[in-house]
């Protein structure tokens, strides 16, 4: 798990990377809901094969009626 | 009894005896919002001149032998996401001020054609999600229960508006509990329907594949009657589904003989902010349930951290992408609370939105898996009753007290259901899921939790 310097770091490189600047002071606030929120992806990564397949890989019906 | 406590379908069977008119209705919602409105902020903008000539109108065409069905003459109103023709639509914020949509969004328009009266538009979270705030162009709403707690988010005026009696059903939208939460910590019900069961085409987006439009009222009746109003399909919106709507009144007074109701208890009942006020709620319906002929079984899905980490990221990264341009050139013209968490958007990969893509997937099969041997599902709305302003937490962190996110991820349809107080002696609710587009077992179930936890003998606070 990053550390909250490295935490702090890989945030600024994204913010700096979408062209956003957030207040100096809001930077604590908003630091803490980043670890929050990298908490939640790390959850997901890694979780899964090459055979899981996203939501938004279709499933089509078969010709002439629903499954 | 005042009009104000009337249901829907008292007002429409008073209407059609002549014994009130919309008119009535009208001024009589107008007295109360002048009343009570001013210490609780639901309104942001009130539309008086067209709520009486929607009512007027609604009268001469009842005179006239025309009857456009049960929300004929009702008065409602929309939280300002909803686009209203040549009316100002805000999303509460800086950003859209002068806003004026040149047309309805589709729910308003249906509303109109069934001969609603439209009362105004109602405070909300920062573009449905950044609140409360109190530093947007308007005041945030208040709990008419404790005005010193809040109404959970983001359709905060609407739960406002109901619960204080002013308007008996109010449309919100449920992104992430947005309809459900201030449903479960108003005494309200509200109910997120199927996704691409209402159409979203003129409300503004948070987030594409998780926004839900529906409405919050007093009782589980109004909410059947009004998505009667607005399910069916809309060729211009893309999500919309063509699906044959049902009957949501038929089945309702059923009772809950015979419903099988699966509990997935791992969701609550070890999470940290659940309160034993909310735990206790959830065991008494379930026994209720279970005497009312119901078969109730603890089931399993999986682990409630995977559904709340792919909802958050799906909903971060597209609201972001809705964002973007005006954040880079007017952040600060955000509130502060919207800003704090827009900004994450822009820290979420292609693999992480892809990978929150791939959990969505296997925990739709999970409760589509579940949904296959139980008729409905039985859990938390909130775990906690709503908190006071000076100690709310970001609906979407890993502290949230929302049990609602993962059916906006899996597009279930899901009502919160009030059954009584906490010990702080604020609403508690209950949340029912069901199948994909079975509104109607989802009311039946809701409506026989609502009878039997015995909330229609609870006095409003206002």
């Amino acid at each position: 798990m990053p550390s909250l310097d490295e935490h702090a770091a890989e945030f600024d490189m994204l913010m700096r990377r979408a062209g956003l600047t957030v207040p100096e002071q809001r930077r604590a606030t908003v630091l803490a809901s980043y670890a929050d929120f990298r908490g939640q992806m790390d959850l997901l990564r890694g979780r899964y094969a090459h055979t899981t397949e996203p939501a938004n890989v279709f499933r089509v019906p078969p010709m002439g009626g629903a499954t | 009894m005042s009009t104000a406590d009337l249901s829907i379908a008292e007002m429409g069977r008073a209407l059609r005896a002549g014994i009130v008119t919309s008119a009535q209705l009208t001024r009589d919602a107008l007295d109360r919002i002048a009343t009570h409105d001013p210490k609780l902020n639901a309104f942001v903008l009130l539309t008086p001149e067209r709520a009486l000539a929607d009512a007027q109108r609604a009268d001469a065409e009842r005179k006239a032998g025309t009857d456009r069905g049960p929300f004929h003459g009702i008065p409602y109103a929309l939280k300002d996401i909803y686009d209203t023709g040549g009316i100002r639509t805000t999303c509460h914020s800086k950003l859209r001020l002068d806003n004026i949509p040149a047309e309805d969004s589709a729910v308003a328009a249906k509303f109109t054609a069934a001969g609603g009266v439209l009362l105004g538009k109602l405070a909300t979270h920062e573009f449905a999600l950044g609140g409360p705030s109190f530093d947007l162009p308007f005041p945030p709403a208040r709990n008419p229960w404790n005005p010193a707690h809040v109404t959970g988010g983001s359709s905060s005026g609407s739960a406002t508006a109901i619960a204080a009696r002013m308007v008996r059903m109010a449309m919100g939208s449920d992104t992430g509990g947005s309809i459900r939460g201030p449903a479960a910590w108003c005494g309200l019900a509200g109910i997120k329907p199927t996704y691409g069961r209402v159409s979203r085409r003129g409300v503004f987006p948070l987030s594409w594949t998780l926004d839900h439009c529906g409405p919050l009222s007093r009782s589980v009746e109004d909410s059947a009657i009004a998505l009667g109003v607005i399910a069916g399909h809309d060729p211009a919106d893309a999500a919309s589904a063509d699906v044959p709507v049902g009957d949501y009144l038929a089945d309702l007074n059923k009772g809950a003989a015979g419903l099988r109701v699966g509990i997935p208890r791992g969701f609550f009942q070890d999470a940290q902010a659940a309160t034993q006020d909310v735990l206790a709620a959830i065991d008494r319906t379930a026994d209720q349930l279970r005497a009312a002929g119901a078969t109730v079984e603890d089931i399993e899905l999986p682990d409630y951290a995977i559904f709340a980490a792919a909802g958050r990221i799906v909903m971060m990264a597209e609201a972001y992408a809705i964002h973007a341009a005006d954040m880079r050139k007017r952040l600060l013209d955000y509130g502060e609370i919207t800003a704090n968490r827009f900004v994450l958007g822009a820290t979420i990969g292609a693999a992480d939105y892809i990978d929150a893509l791939r959990a969505r997937r296997e925990m739709t099969d999970a409760v589509n898996s579940v949904l296959g041997r139980y008729d409905v599902l039985l859990t938390a709305s909130a775990l906690c009753t709503a908190p006071r302003f000076d100690a709310s937490v970001d609906a979407l962190s890993l502290a949230a007290p929302m049990q609602t996110m993962p059916f906006n991820l899996t597009g279930h349809p899901a009502m919160s259901v009030p059954v009584g107080l906490g010990f702080d002696g604020l609403p508690v609710g209950v949340q029912i899921v069901g199948r994909a587009f079975d509104e109607a077992t989802v009311f039946r179930a809701s409506r026989a939790v609502e009878v039997l936890s015995g909330w229609e003998s609870v006095a409003l606070p206002v």
